[in-house]
């Protein structure tokens, strides 16, 4: 399959490229490091990890190469409080990420995030309810579900950091994330 | 049939353990207790006094008085001896002055606190038959700048040890029963996913790193499964596995969102929360599967279970605390079987979330937020008394009360 085999190549440059260093993310605020080899970090002990998923799993692989995300191509989809409802007002925001997928092999990371009003754990079940609510609308809209990976963030990363509803509101939503 | 007559059983033992959480409790009543402090080395004389005062009030068992009117009545001496000390302590009663414990302590004086946490666990053992939790430790998520870091620290708060430099998201630890190996949650890949630090080696593996969401992870009682929440096929559902991640094995089948497992202390049945029918609520199943079984109703909200496991020889009940959400606020509740509902324990206006029992199944360690800092209370549900724990930098929160 072409994607397989472009993820491949991917993953070895990216390899090659953070051996022993930093990756850092495209929006700035958050720097990811590689696993390091001492201090814990035992990369062999890492591989030893059960099989990730099979063929009938429902939900996509991760794509690996965090190099090559492009965050902010598109609209986040907002939610409403303690909700999981795709609202209609939110659709065309959807019809545009199922559109930009079209003709391409580019993978597709939906993040989903929360507001501060729920507690941790919760709210992290609550931000990949989100997520695979927006997944399953583009995959109503015809984007193939292996293209599609979910990633709940809980409350951790607000998009606005204040504490009354306007900024609420735009935390409760779901970012779009395209990877090669 | 034979599942039918299992699952009766399992009802019946639930319920009667659960039938007991409004079972008044000796232990409430304090012991009156002198610290009369120790002769030797002055200032580590001092040091220990100090830390030995604040283990004993911590432990909810005593009262600290002077020696002219308390029960109990504790002497002893400090000697250095270059980088070593050396403690002694007797514990007397003041009726008869007759020694009930009289103990030579000796370590080396970077570990003085340590060494004070075994006295008092040792006082606590005498005079109450209980076992004390000065030398148990807490696991907590604790965030400077951007990033979230697991730390440990000793149960006074003291002595914190930083466990991930990952600059990342790590969050909800839990350990294991043995206090090898704490499991928690890390976006290390860029996506949540189960890892595992053991504490002897430092080593960390993956124990879940499937699609979509990995997290929740709780040991049970034996330390052989692992009940968690996965996304991978489908809405947020609970699983378990063996505590080396193979083994999966799905349990619940909801169209809601199932999340916070945590072990009955039998290891027979699974506390969690589902809104599968409306607001986060908190369900009971059977380790192996099953048809749920609702446990709260109100308030509306009710999340973050933990399930004591008083040890054995205690008075206490085991009992289910949660975080309900009232009037906009987190506050901290104790579920009760019999009534049906949640009484609040720690509900004063600030929020107060993440409920993690003591191994004594007395004390709880629970974040608590205010002027948008977040900090570790401990509080003991008997004497329904709250401690501050000494502030670190940043923000801690999610805390894990060790074994």
């Amino acid at each position: 399959m072409k994607s397989k085999e472009l993820a491949r190549i991917t993953m070895m440059v990216v390899a090659v490229l953070v051996v022993g260093s930093v990756t850092g993310c495209k929006n700035g605020r958050w720097i990811w490091q590689k696993a390091p080899t001492t201090a814990g970090g035992s990369t062999t002990s890492e591989t030893s990890v059960p099989p990730l998923g099979g063929t009938d799993i429902v939900a996509g692989a991760r794509p690996m190469a965090m190099g090559d995300w492009q965050r902010g191509e598109f609209q986040p989809v907002y939610f409403d409080y303690d909700s999981a409802r795709i609202k209609p007002s939110e659709l065309v925001k959807l019809q545009a990420v199922a559109a930009a997928l079209r003709g391409n092999t580019k993978r597709l990371i939906i993040e989903g995030h929360c507001d501060e009003r729920g507690t941790a754990e919760y709210n992290r079940a609550l931000g990949e309810r989100r997520a695979q609510a927006a997944r399953d609308e583009l995959v109503q809209l015809g984007v193939d579900p292996s293209r599609i990976t979910t990633a709940s963030f809980g409350k951790e990363r607000p998009a606005d950091f204040g504490h009354d509803e306007a900024a609420w509101a735009k935390n409760r939503r779901c970012e779009f994330v395209l990877a090669n | 049939m034979r599942i039918l007559k299992g699952w009766l059983v399992w009802w019946a033992v639930t319920t009667v353990a659960m039938a007991q959480v409004t079972v008044t409790v000796p232990g409430a009543q304090k012991r009156s207790f002198a610290v009369t402090g120790f002769v030797g080395d002055a200032t580590l004389a001092v040091r220990v006094t100090e830390v030995l005062k604040n283990d004993l009030q911590l432990s909810g068992y005593f009262s600290l008085g002077t020696a002219a009117e308390a029960e109990f009545i504790q002497q002893g001496t400090v000697r250095a001896n270059g980088n070593h000390c050396q403690v002694e302590c007797v514990v007397l009663t003041r009726a008869t002055r007759r020694a009930v414990l009289s103990k030579v302590y000796s370590g080396s004086q970077q570990d003085l606190r340590r060494l004070v946490h075994r006295i008092s666990d040792d006082i606590v053992q005498t005079i109450t038959g209980q076992r004390g939790i000065a030398q148990t430790q807490i696991a907590f998520v604790w965030r400077r700048g951007g990033a979230k870091e697991l730390a440990v620290m000793d149960y006074d708060g003291h002595n914190v040890r930083q466990l991930t430099y990952d600059k990342s998201i790590s969050v909800r630890p839990r350990w294991s029963p043995d206090g090898r190996k704490i499991i928690y949650t890390s976006y290390k890949s860029g996506f949540p996913d189960v890892l595992e630090v053991d504490l002897y080696t430092g080593q960390r593996r993956r124990l879940a790193g499937y699609p979509g969401l990995n997290t929740g992870a709780a040991f049970s009682p034996d330390g052989l499964r692992i009940a968690l929440t996965l996304s991978k096929d489908g809405n947020p559902e609970l699983y378990t596995m063996d505590a080396d991640g193979r083994g999966l094995q799905r349990l619940t089948r909801t169209r809601g969102a199932e999340s916070s497992p945590v072990w009955s202390p039998d290891g027979q049945s699974i506390a969690y929360v589902s809104d599968d029918r409306g607001t986060p609520q908190i369900y009971l199943i059977h380790h192996s599967g099953g048809e749920p079984q609702r446990l709260t109703v109100s308030p509306s909200y009710n999340t973050e279970p933990d399930w004591s496991r008083p040890p054995a020889g205690s008075n206490l009940p085991p009992m289910l605390a949660l975080t309900s959400r009232v009037g906009g606020r987190f506050q901290i509740g104790v579920y009760d079987r019999e009534q049906g509902s949640v009484r609040p324990v720690v509900a004063d206006g600030a929020d107060n979330e993440d409920p993690s029992w003591a191994p004594n199944g007395r004390h709880l360690v629970f974040t608590k937020t205010q002027q948008r800092r977040s900090r570790l209370y401990l509080l003991d549900v008997l004497a329904n008394q709250q401690v501050q724990l000494p502030a670190v930098d940043g923000d801690a929160s999610e805390p894990s009360w060790g074994p």
